[in-house]
C-alpha cells in the first residue's frame, strides 16, 4: 500500500489535477461535441452541392420536408401524451406508499431493456394490420392502419421511462412541506399542487420534455421495423428512417451525400432551436395564479377523482406500454416455426454486446470525471456551459449524429476510419451524456461537507472520492451505466448512419423483417430481449444489494 | 367552551409509539406550549391536530366539532412550520395573501387583509421582496403573517423559533406572544426550549416518550414539578440521592450515600424509603457549615459565577455566586453549603436512579 | 498544538464581504469562540483556517509558518460541520478510524486508538451502529472522536451544538470543553449563542460583517465591551443617549429632558454626544429609592429563578432588569419604579454616524 502513496500524491497535485481536467474537457469537446455538429459546416462548404442536388429538386425536397415534419409531429404528440400519463405515475412513485411499489418501479424501466427493434416488431404485430404472411395471433388488436398512428404508439412506449424518471427525480427534490403549507392555508390538494408545486417543478420539467422529445426524434430501428412489418406503409418516412435508407444507398451513389447532409443539418438545427424556445417559454410563462376554482378543485382532490387518476396511470402503463412490449412472446409461441441459419444472428449479437460494453466502459471512465467537474467545479460559468453542452448530443437525432460523425472522421485523415471504431465513437457520443447527467445530478445532491470533512481529516481528493463519495453515488453510476448500455444495445439509427455495412443485432433484425423472415425476426427479438433484460436485472440486483446497506 | 380537545390520541408507526393515549384540553384564547425533548411526540400531536397526520386511535375536536373526516384545508387553522416553508416563487405579499386568495376573496379585500398583518409584524416595506432576500427572523414573521391572514382563530406553531439565532429568538418570542394575545387567538406552540416555553405560555404541557407527564403554568411547573424529569428539564436543579433516615411533621431527614444528612421539607415518605432530593442552584448558599463539597470548576456567566462541585456523597452540586462576592472560588476549594429547606422537593427514587429519570435521548 | 494567526484576511462573494480585514490569533491549546450573528462571517473564517476556502488576500499562520497555500489535507485542522457529516455508509468504528485508515497506520495503533476514542466519548457499545441509528448527541460525539482520532492538532467546530435540543446543549457544553482541554487541542468554536460562548471559551472574538469587533476573556467582553453592539450582543444591555456634562472621574451624562445618569471613567469631552450602556443584569429597579430614571412597569415575565421586568421610561423607551423571583410581590404591571445602577458597571460609548438601532441590529 505504501508504494501507492507517491502515486496518490502525484495525482493530487494541483498541476496534475488541472491537466486532468483539461484533458477530460478536451476529450468531450473533440470526440463528442465536434463530430456531432460537424455536419453543420457542410451548409457552408458544400452549399453548392446542396443547392443543386436538394433545394432545386422538388421531389427530394418534398420527401425531406415530409419526413421531417412527420418526425417533429410525432415527437410532439408523443411528448404530450407521455407527460400527461407520466406525471401521475411519477407522483405516485414519489409521494405515495403502496404495496407493490417496488414492482411497479421495475416495470417502468422495462421498455429500456427491450431494444427498440424488438419493440417496433412487437408493437406492429399487436397494434397494426399486418400482411397475412405474418400470421399474427388472433388476439392481436391489429386494427391500426395509419403508419403515423402506429409510430406514435410505438414511440410512446420507449420515451415513457425517460419522462417518468426525469419527473420523479425533480419531484423528489421538492419538499412536500410546501404543499402541506398550502393546505393549512386552505388550499385543496389540487390547488396546492397547481399553484405551488408545479411552478417549482418548472426548471426540471424541461429535462423530462427534452429527453422524451429527442428520444422520439432519434428513433430509427423500431420505426423502420414497425413500418416494414405493417401492411401498406410504403412511402411513409421519418427523418431518421430517411437517413438510414439513403445512407445504405449512398455506398453506391455518392450523389446522395448532399441530401443526407441536408436532412441531418435540418434535423439538428430545428432540434436545437426547439430546445432554446422551450427553455424560454417554460421559464418565462407566468402561470395564472389569479384563477382559483375552489369547488371543482376540491372535488377533484378527494374521493374518487385521485383514485381514478392513479388507476388510469397504471392502466395506461399496462395496456399501452407493457402489453405491446411483450406481445412478441405470444407471437412466437403461436406461430409456425421456421428456423434458419443462426450464425449471422449470433455474430450480430456479439457485435452489439461488444460495442455496448466498450462504449459503456468509455462512458464511465471519461464521463464520471466530467460529471464530477460539472458538479463540484468552483466556477459557475464553466460548469453551467458544460452542462448545457452535454445536452446537445442527447437532443440531436442519433441518425443525424451518426452521419455527421461518420463524415467528420472520414473527412479528416489523421485517424483511419475503422468501421467498428466509428460505431463505438458514435455510440459514445449519445450515451456519454446519459452517464454524465446521472452522475452529475447525484453528486450535486450530496452535501459537499462530506468530502470537505474527509479532506480536513487528511484524505486527498482522490481518496475522498473513493472512500466517501463513491459509495454514495454508486447506484447513480450504475443507473447511468444501465442506461448507456441498453441505449447502445438498442441503437439502430446511428449505427446505420455511420457505417451501413456493419451488422449489429438491431440492424440484423431490420434486415430479417425486410426480407420477410418474420419468425426468425421474432425469435431474434426475444433472445435480444432476454439477454438485455438479464443484463439489466443483474445490474439492478447489485445496486439494490448495496442500497440495502444504506 | 374549550377550543381544542384531544381524546385518547395514539399514533403508532410499526413498533414505535409516537403518541401514547394522550388527552389534552386547550381553552379558548389560551397560549399553551407543548414542551419536551426530541422524539417526545410533540410535533406528532400538532400535526394530528392540523390533519397532516392521521392518528391511529382517538378523536380530535375543534370547537366541539369532530375532525374525523375533515381534511387539513377545512380545519380553519393557522400553521407555522419549523423550516419556515415560504413559497419561494412568490414575493412576500403573494405569500401572505395566499390564504385569502385560495378562498376566492376579492382582490381589494385580500390586499387590505394582507397589508394589515404585514403591518402588525412590521414588514410592510418588504412587501415586494422574495423570501430568499429576507433574513431568518423576517422570514418567520412573514410566515406568521401568512398564517394569520387566513383569519383562523387557532394558531399552531411547530418549533417556530428553533431555526433562528439565539438572539433573534429572544426578541421574536416576546413579539409573538404580544401579537397573538392582542388578536385573541388560541395558540398551541411546540418547542424543546424550556426558556422559550416559560416566557411565552399561559400553560406548559410537558411530554416525554409520547405521553404528557405534567401540565401547569410556568410558575407552577417551575416551583412545584411533580417529577424528577420535570424538575431537571425545566430550569436547573441539583439532585441528591439518599434514603429517608427520619420523617416527621417538620422535616424529612435524608441520609446521602456518604452518611451526610440533609434537611428537607416534610413529606409522606417513611424511614428507609429510597429518595432523591431536588434543590435548585439559587436555593443553595455557601455557609460556614452544612453540606461539604469540593469545587470542580468555576464558570463566568455574565452577572454571576456558576460553581460546580462534588459532594462527599459523589452527587454533583451547582450553585451561584454573584460577581460582587468577596470570596473567590477556585478548583479544589472546600466549601460548605446551606440548603434552603422549604425550597426542596423530595421524590421517590426508581431503580433506574437519576440517570434514567433525567435521560433526554 | 499550534498557535494560529489570521492576518488581514479578505474574502468577497460578489458584493458580499464575508471577511473584511479579519484578524485574530489563538494561543497554543486555547479554546476560543467566534461569536456573532448569522452572516457575520464566522463559518467563512473557519473554512479559511481549514483551507477549504481560499482568501482573496491575507495570511493564515500556524506556529508562525504561512500555511495559506497548504492544502486542507495537510493542515491537520479538522472541521466539524453543523450536521457532523458522519459518513453514512460507515459504522461508528469505521468513521472514527477514517483518518488512521487513510494514513495506513499499523493495525496495533489503529486498534488502540479506536478503543481509546470510544471510551473517551462513551460509545464503546455502539461501535457497530450506523450514523442514522444514533441520537443527535451520539452523532456529535462520534464526529468528535473521528476528529480527534485523526491526529488533529486544531479543532474547528462550526456551531457544534446547534442541531441539539436546548436542554442537551447545556449538558454537552461542559463535556465538549473538557474533552478538548484534556487533550490540549487548540480549538476554535463558532456560535451565535452568547450563553454558550461565555461558558465555554478561554477567549471570545465577537465578529460582525466580516471583522472582529472585540476579542478578550468572557469577563472582558462582558464587563468592558468596546461598542454598543458588543454590549448588547454579549448579555443584553439598556442604553441611555445624551451629552457628557462632566468627564473627570465618573462620567455624568444628561439627556434633553435633564435626566442624568452616571458611568465609569472614559476618554470623553464635555458636550460630546454619547451612549451609556448598562447590562440588564446590573440594572436595579426599586420602589424605595429615587434612582436615575423613573418609569412604569410594562411587563413582568417569569423566567424561573428570575423575573424579567420591562419598564417604560417616558421619552426613552424600554429599560429591562432582572430580579430574583422571590421579590415578585414588589412589582406589578403599572407600578411606578425607579431605575439605578452602579456607575462602575456602566460603559460610555461615543456615537458613530449610525443610529443606535442600526448599531444594535442583529440581522
Amino acid at each position: 500500500m505504501k508504494r501507492i502513496d507517491p502515486l496518490i500524491n502525484f495525482i493530487s497535485g494541483r498541476k496534475f489535477r488541472k491537466g486532468w481536467h483539461a484533458f477530460i474537457i478536451a476529450f468531450f469537446l473533440i470526440f463528442v461535441i465536434l463530430p456531432t455538429v460537424y455536419i453543420l459546416s457542410y451548409a457552408i462548404t458544400d452549399w453548392g452541392a446542396i443547392e443543386s442536388g436538394v433545394l432545386n429538386n422538388k421531389e427530394t425536397m418534398g420527401m425531406i420536408m415530409g419526413a421531417i415534419a412527420a418526425s417533429f409531429e410525432i415527437a410532439a404528440i408523443v411528448t404530450v401524451i407521455d407527460f400527461a400519463v407520466g406525471l401521475p405515475m411519477a407522483w405516485m412513485l414519489v409521494r405515495k406508499k403502496f404495496r407493490g411499489k417496488n414492482f411497479v418501479d421495475t416495470l417502468i424501466d422495462m421498455p429500456l431493456a427491450v431494444p427498440t427493434a424488438a419493440l417496433g416488431f412487437s408493437s406492429a404485430i399487436f397494434w397494426a394490420t399486418t400482411p397475412p404472411a405474418m400470421n399474427a395471433p388472433p388476439f392481436a388488436f391489429g386494427a391500426i392502419t395509419s403508419p403515423m398512428l402506429l409510430i406514435i404508439l410505438l414511440h410512446i412506449v420507449f420515451s415513457y421511462p425517460y419522462m417518468v424518471r426525469s419527473l420523479s427525480a425533480i419531484l423528489e427534490q421538492i419538499d412536500e412541506t410546501y404543499e402541506i403549507a398550502g393546505q393549512t392555508l386552505g388550499a385543496s390538494k389540487l390547488t396546492a399542487v397547481r399553484t405551488i408545486t408545479l411552478p417549482l417543478f418548472r426548471a426540471g420539467l424541461i429535462t423530462g420534455i427534452i429527453l422524451c422529445f429527442s428520444r422520439s426524434l432519434s428513433e430509427t430501428g423500431g420505426t423502420m421495423i414497425a413500418l416494414a412489418t405493417m401492411a401498406n406503409s410504403a412511402g411513409f418516412n421519418t427523418g431518421p428512417t430517411l437517413i438510414g435508407t439513403w445512407k445504405k444507398l449512398s455506398a453506391t451513389n455518392p450523389q446522395l451525400v448532399p441530401q443526407l447532409a441536408f436532412v441531418s443539418i435540418l434535423l439538428i438545427i430545428v432540434a436545437l432551436l426547439l430546445l432554446i424556445v422551450l427553455k424560454l417559454v417554460v421559464m418565462k410563462v407566468r402561470l395564472p395564479m389569479g384563477k382559483v376554482w375552489p369547488t371543482p378543485e376540491k372535488i377533484l382532490s378527494r374521493g374518487l377523482a385521485p383514485k381514478l387518476k392513479d388507476g388510469s396511470a397504471v392502466f395506461f402503463l399496462a395496456v399501452f406500454i407493457l402489453i405491446p412490449s411483450f406481445f412478441i412472446f405470444s407471437y412466437v409461441l403461436t406461430s409456425a416455426a421456421s428456423l434458419g441459419d443462426w450464425g449471422p444472428f449470433i455474430n450480430s449479437l456479439g457485435y452489439s454486446f461488444a460495442i455496448a460494453a466498450i462504449v459503456t466502459a468509455i462512458d464511465l471512465g471519461l464521463g464520471i470525471p466530467l460529471a464530477m467537474y460539472i458538479a463540484r467545479s468552483g466556477s459557475k460559468k464553466i460548469s453551467h456551459s458544460l452542462d448545457v453542452l452535454v445536452n446537445v448530443p442527447l437532443i440531436v437525432p442519433t441518425a443525424a449524429l451518426g452521419f455527421s460523425l461518420g463524415q467528420f472522421w472520414t473527412d479528416q485523415s489523421l485517424i483511419p476510419s475503422v468501421p467498428m471504431l466509428l460505431i463505438i465513437m458514435a455510440h459514445v457520443a449519445f450515451t456519454y451524456p446519459l452517464v454524465v447527467r446521472n452522475v452529475a445530478g447525484a453528486v450535486e445532491e450530496i452535501d459537499p461537507s462530506y468530502e470537505e470533512t474527509a479532506r480536513t481529516l487528511g484524505a486527498k481528493p482522490i481518496q475522498g472520492f473513493r472512500r466517501v463519495l463513491y459509495p454514495m453515488i454508486k447506484s447513480s453510476i450504475l443507473a447511468g451505466a444501465i442506461m448507456a448500455f441498453t441505449r447502445s444495445l438498442g441503437e439502430t439509427g446511428a449505427t446505420q448512419a455511420v457505417v451501413s455495412d456493419v451488422v449489429t443485432a438491431p440492424v440484423y433484425i431490420v434486415d430479417l423483417v425486410n426480407s420477410n423472415q418474420y419468425y426468425l425476426a421474432g425469435l431474434a427479438c426475444i433472445i435480444l430481449i432476454i439477454v438485455s433484460y438479464a443484463a439489466m436485472l443483474l445490474l439492478r440486483y447489485v445496486t439494490r444489494k448495496k442500497r440495502g446497506a444504506v | 367552551m374549550p377550543e381544542v380537545v384531544l381524546e385518547n390520541i395514539t399514533m403508532r408507526w410499526g413498533n414505535v409509539i409516537a403518541a401514547d393515549d394522550v388527552n389534552l384540553k386547550i381553552h379558548d384564547g389560551e397560549y399553551v406550549t407543548i414542551l419536551g425533548p426530541s422524539g417526545c411526540g410533540k410535533t406528532t400531536l400538532v400535526r394530528i391536530i392540523a390533519g397532516i397526520l392521521r392518528q391511529t386511535e382517538g378523536e380530535v375536536y375543534i370547537d366541539g366539532k369532530s375532525m374525523a373526516n375533515i381534511p387539513t384545508e377545512e380545519r380553519d387553522i393557522g400553521y407555522v412550520f419549523q423550516n419556515i416553508a415560504l413559497f419561494p416563487h412568490f414575493d412576500v405579499l403573494e405569500n401572505v395573501s395566499y390564504g385569502p386568495r385560495v378562498r376566492s376573496v376579492e382582490k381589494a379585500e385580500w390586499e387590505r387583509i394582507s397589508r394589515r398583518y404585514l403591518e402588525l409584524v412590521k414588514l410592510l416595506d418588504k412587501m415586494e421582496m422574495f423570501p430568499s432576500e429576507l433574513c431568518g427572523g423576517e422570514q418567520q414573521k412573514v410566515s406568521l403573517a401568512r398564517a394569520l391572514s387566513t383569519g383562523a382563530k387557532l394558531l399552531l406553531l411547530d418549533e417556530p423559533l428553533s431555526a433562528l439565532d439565539a438572539r433573534v429568538r429572544v426578541d421574536l418570542r416576546y413579539d409573538l406572544r404580544r401579537l397573538v394575545k392582542s388578536l385573541g387567538l388560541t395558540t398551541l406552540h411546540v418547542t424543546h426550549d424550556q426558556e422559550e416555553a416559560m416566557s411565552v405560555s399561559d400553560r406548559i404541557v410537558l411530554m416525554r416518550n409520547g405521553r404528557i407527564v405534567e401540565s401547569g403554568t410556568p410558575e407552577n411547573i417551575y416551583m412545584h414539578p411533580r417529577s424528577i424529569f420535570a424538575a431537571n428539564f425545566i430550569g436547573e436543579t441539583n439532585l441528591l440521592e439518599g434514603v429517608v433516615k427520619r420523617a416527621d411533621a417538620v422535616s424529612t431527614i435524608v441520609e446521602l450515600r456518604d452518611g451526610t444528612l440533609v434537611d428537607a421539607v416534610p413529606t409522606e415518605f417513611k424511614e428507609g424509603d429510597p429518595v432523591v432530593v431536588s434543590v435548585r442552584p439559587e436555593n443553595v448558599y455557601p455557609a460556614v457549615a452544612g453540606l461539604h463539597v469540593v469545587v470542580s470548576s468555576v464558570t463566568f456567566v455574565g452577572t454571576y459565577f456558576r460553581v460546580m462541585a462534588e459532594a462527599d456523597s459523589d452527587d454533583r452540586v451547582e450553585f451561584d455566586v454573584p460577581t460582587t462576592s468577596e470570596r473567590e472560588y477556585n478548583k479544589g476549594d472546600d466549601v460548605h453549603l446551606t440548603i434552603d429547606k422549604w425550597s426542596t422537593i423530595v421524590y421517590a427514587r426508581t431503580p433506574g436512579g437519576i440517570g434514567e429519570a433525567t435521560r433526554l435521548e | 498544538m499550534p498557535e494560529i494567526r489570521l492576518e488581514g484576511v479578505h474574502k468577497n462573494y460578489g458584493d458580499i464581504k464575508a471577511a473584511d480585514g479579519l484578524e485574530f490569533s489563538v494561543k497554543d491549546g486555547e479554546y476560543i469562540c467566534l461569536l456573532g450573528p448569522t452572516g457575520a462571517g464566522k463559518t467563512t473564517a473557519l473554512r479559511i483556517v481549514a483551507g477549504l476556502t481560499e482568501p482573496d488576500s491575507g495570511r493564515v499562520l500556524f506556529d508562525g509558518e504561512d500555511v495559506t497555500a497548504v492544502e486542507p489535507e495537510d493542515r491537520k485542522a479538522v472541521l466539524l460541520s453543523q450536521t457532523y457529516s458522519l459518513f453514512p455508509r460507515m459504522t461508528v468504528a469505521e468513521n472514527i478510524l477514517f483518518g488512521p485508515n487513510i494514513r495506513n497506520w499499523p493495525e496495533e495503533a489503529r486498534k488502540k486508538t479506536l478503543a481509546n476514542m470510544l471510551d473517551l466519548v462513551r460509545l464503546t457499545r455502539r461501535s457497530d451502529a450506523y450514523p442514522r441509528e444514533l441520537s443527535g448527541g451520539m452523532q456529535q460525539r462520534t464526529a468528535l472522536a473521528r476528529a480527534l482520532a485523526s491526529g488533529a492538532k486544531v479543532l474547528l467546530l462550526d456551531e457544534p451544538l446547534r442541531a441539539l435540543d436546548a436542554r442537551l446543549r447545556i449538558s454537552l457544553r461542559h463535556d465538549l470543553r473538557s474533552l478538548a482541554k484534556s487533550l490540549r487541542i487548540t480549538t476554535i468554536h463558532v456560535t451565535h449563542d452568547q450563553d454558550e460562548a461565555l461558558v465555554m471559551a478561554d477567549r471570545i472574538a465577537v465578529i460582525r460583517d466580516g471583522r472582529v469587533l472585540q476579542m478578550g476573556t468572557p469577563t472582558e467582553v462582558f464587563d468592558s465591551p468596546v461598542s454598543p453592539f458588543v454590549a448588547n450582543f454579549v448579555g443584553q444591555s439598556n442604553f441611555f443617549q445624551g451629552s457628557v456634562v462632566r468627564a473627570n472621574g465618573r462620567i455624568e451624562v444628561r439627556d434633553e429632558q435633564g435626566r442624568a445618569v452616571f458611568a465609569r471613567a472614559a476618554k470623553v469631552e464635555p458636550g460630546e454626544k454619547v451612549v451609556v450602556g448598562i447590562k440588564v443584569g446590573n440594572t436595579e429597579i426599586t420602589r424605595e429609592w429615587e434612582g436615575y430614571l423613573q418609569g412604569i412597569v410594562e411587563r413582568v415575565l417569569f423566567e424561573g429563578r428570575n423575573l424579567f421586568i420591562d419598564v417604560m421610561v417616558a421619552g426613552l423607551g424600554r429599560f429591562s432588569s432582572r430580579v430574583p423571583t422571590g421579590r415578585k410581590a414588589e412589582f406589578a404591571v403599572g407600578d411606578k419604579v425607579s431605575i439605578r445602577w452602579n456607575p462602575d458597571k456602566a460603559t460610555v460609548f461615543t456615537l458613530t454616524d449610525r443610529s443606535l438601532d442600526d448599531e444594535l441590529r442583529v440581522e
